[in-house]
């Protein structure tokens, strides 16, 4: 690919402001993200993040606000304490306490536990609220007997994406006594297709968002060995399988696609380049057509969308930019630079830091 | 159901409108201040959830409850609580599954994407086909299977299924929600008589096009993914169907990741040499010439590619690569083929052939 174009500016404050308006208000036709709304939260500050540009497009008496209503996410009950999508089931109660225990049709959910989480470190939330015994019988409560979780302690879905978090929890507490590791592992190694890739589920088509939940659930795994070359957890012809079919979905436009056949989507270039990054093997990426799809995915009125010709979301602009920290271009303008990134907890190294010194479970407690 | 403003009032009242609610509680949604990415409600949606947190609380479990839940997962799909509790509803009164069975087939299509429209058919289906529906906790334990013999109720019910699933293929052929409730339901019969009609079923969908992954990957688990194959069919005759048939795909289009990588599929499950495939593969690393005279033998074994095809093709070239890797005197044309891709045929994973090339002379 030695015909790309100049590559144009990284329209920062654009995305940026796409992102503030998300998180200041939704119209009505977005109910359906009622049940996940502290995800679209994670996107649109983690973009703000990436940018570093949060203490200057967001103020203090905001975060503060944010993190206030984050903490009335947080929920506890017989399952233990998790956080919910939002307030969408909570009452509206007159005294407005929020002690009430919930009720089985408003427990905490297991994703967005995760999201919260990676959410208050970006807001650089001191998680002294953060009721971390609670949350480890909460992952416990979610797993099933073949090692899968599910959403929440009563029922849902129940895939790839569910361990991820269980795992990213684990170890961003520095506790996995609340889950059964082996039996998620062989849960894990199960979803591994024909292909190369993982699955959704046991008997799913090989995709690259669940690639790389399985893969980076294995790479967080306690007991793994991790070096460069080698994982415990996966044989060296699903090592080699794995990285085929991962650079094989990097599609003649520059991007990723999820699946083999479809075509290239702003979202797999981060699911299937951090898999190839936590392989060790990032630098098997054309990064320089990888940027120039993202390039071309900005939308005008700022936001990055999926491809071209589509209209820009959060998710997509979050990916893309999370993309484009682990593949960064050494000759790019200014606008390109970006800060590095955790490939195994998706959040920027400063936000991972932060949960290292402030989620992880200290020694004296 | 949304009101369309301008028709006249002739919609659907709202919840706090109608009589027939006037004895229910609506319980207003607590925001708090400054939230992150709030909702502007529709009227509509306010209502009906405002009504919904209401029941929830009193736990009342009614045929009512069931019209106030559909008109909530109308507005959002996504409202997994009200699936649930619609889900524990119907139980509780007896309601008739083969009625919601009817509206969710409605659901389906309009909620393609919708990962909860899925997850309520699998309940709905267990409910209806195991020995004991599924109760407080449906989906955290692994499904019971109906009994081994499949009775005819459950194998016609199973046949309508299958045929609903297909319909909704039509629509959107590389759906993964639909894909994933299709090998859900053969695994849940799991009836031979099932599994055998879905060979024919894939290839129809991959002689409309052999491109669609998810219909090769179907393939593979209908082959590979029972326990038990058939009586009559051995191992051998297995692979000497898929090896022919996956041959025959490629010939027709040979630039297809997808036929290529269920042929290296089936090759590793079966721990079958790559090797033995390389009289097929070579012609489809050659580059054309005009001149070449017409092939007189024809090798039913190993279809030429059509003379349409793009040669070489890049996942042929690939392929005899891999072959030549592990062979000993070969191992310096595994790296003039690497050096091919990486520089002409296929420069977007430059990187990655010379990734290819540094690790076989590493472990030299
Ligand atoms: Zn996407």
């Amino acid at each position: 690919m030695s015909s790309l174009p100049p590559l144009p500016k990284l329209a920062r404050v654009a995305h940026a402001g796409h992102c503030n308006r998300c998180l200041s208000a939704l119209p009505s036709s977005h109910a359906h993200i009622d049940a996940s709304r502290l995800a679209i939260g994670f996107y649109c500050l983690g973009t703000l993040d990436l940018l570093g540009l949060i203490d200057e497009k967001t103020k203090e008496e905001e975060r503060q606000s944010w993190r206030e209503w984050l903490w009335q996410q947080q929920t506890r009950g017989v399952y233990g304490t998790g956080f919910k999508p939002s307030s969408y089931m909570t009452a509206e109660s007159p005294n407005d306490t929020m002690q009430d225990e919930y009720s089985k049709f408003d427990t905490p959910h297991l994703i967005m536990t995760y999201t919260a989480i990676l959410t208050l470190a970006i807001l650089r939330d001191d998680f002294t609220q953060l009721d971390r015994k609670g949350i480890i019988r909460f992952l416990g409560s979610c797993q099933r007997e073949d090692g899968s979780f599910t959403s929440f302690p009563e029922g849902g879905e129940a895939d790839l994406r569910q361990v991820y978090c269980a795992f990213a929890i684990s170890s961003m507490l520095g506790d996995w006594s609340g889950i059964k590791v082996d039996r998620a592992v062989a849960y894990i190694q199960r979803c591994f297709s024909h292909e190369g890739g993982y699955g959704q589920q046991p008997t799913g088509e090989a995709l690259g968002g669940t690639t790389y939940c399985a893969l980076a659930s294995l790479y967080l795994a306690p007991s793994a060995t991790v070096t460069e070359n080698a994982n415990s957890y996966i044989t060296s012809s699903e090592r080699h399988r794995l990285i085929r079919w991962l650079v094989q979905n990097q599609a003649p436009a520059g991007g990723f696609s999820g699946r083999t056949n479809k075509l290239a989507d702003a979202c797999y270039c981060f699911w299937c380049g951090a898999s190839l990054q936590i392989l060790g093997v990032g630098d098997t990426v054309d990064k320089a057509s990888l940027a120039s799809f993202l390039a071309r995915c900005q939308f005008k009125f700022g936001g990055i969308s999926k491809d071209p010709d589509d209209r820009p979301d959060p998710y997509h602009t979050y990916l893309s930019l999370a993309a484009l920290c682990l593949f960064p271009l050494e000759d790019a303008d200014v606008s390109w630079r970006l800060p590095r990134l955790d490939p195994l907890w998706n959040a920027s190294e400063p936000t991972a830091n932060w949960i290292r010194e402030h989620v992880s479970v200290s020694p004296c407690d | 159901m949304p009101r369309i403003i301008g028709d006249g009032g002739e919609g659907p009242l709202l919840f706090s409108e109608r009589p027939d609610w006037a004895d229910v509680t609506p319980i207003p949604q607590h925001e708090g201040y400054n939230p992150i990415a709030p909702i502007f409600y529709a009227p509509e949606y306010k209502d009906a959830t405002d009504y919904f947190r209401g029941i929830v609380k009193t736990n009342e479990k009614s045929q009512r409850v069931l019209e106030l839940t559909e008109t909530v997962i109308r507005m959002n799909p996504a409202h997994y609580s009200a699936w649930q509790y619609r889900y524990h509803t119907l139980l509780a009164i007896n309601a008739s599954l083969d009625t919601e069975l009817k509206l969710m087939d409605i659901l389906a299509i309009q909620f393609l994407k919708t990962y909860q429209v899925w997850h309520h058919r699998r309940l709905i289906l267990t409910a209806l086909h195991s020995s004991s529906p599924p109760l407080s906790d449906p989906s955290a334990s692994p499904s019971e299977p109906p009994p081994l013999d499949t009775t005819p109720k459950d194998f016609k019910a199973a046949q309508i299924e299958l045929a609903f699933i297909s319909r909704v293929l039509m629509t959107d052929a590389k759906n993964y929600h639909t894909w994933s409730y299709r090998q859900w339901l053969l695994a849940f019969f799991d009836d031979a008589r099932l599994w055998e009609g879905e060979m024919s079923f894939v290839e129809r969908l991959l002689e409309e096009d052999v491109r669609n992954n998810s219909a090769w990957h179907h393939r593979f688990f209908v082959v590979f993914g029972r326990e038990q194959l058939p009586g009559d069919e051995s191992r051998e005759s297995v692979l000497k169907r898929e090896l022919a048939y996956t041959k025959d795909q490629i010939a027709l289009a040979p630039n297809n990741p997808s036929a290529w990588n269920y042929l290296r599929g089936i090759l590793e499950r079966t721990k079958t040499p790559f090797s033995n495939l390389r009289t097929f593969v070579e012609p489809y690393t050659k580059t054309r010439s005009s001149e070449e005279p017409k092939e007189d033998v024809l090798d039913l074994e190993n279809p030429a590619p059509s003379s349409t095809a793009e040669l070489p093709c890049v996942a042929a070239l690939e392929f005899l690569a891999d072959i030549y890797e592990d062979e000993s005197e070969n191992k310096e044309n595994a790296i003039e083929i690497w050096k091919t891709l990486a520089n002409e045929r296929d420069t977007m994973r430059k990187k990655y052939w010379e990734y290819r090339i540094k690790e076989l002379l590493e472990n030299a």
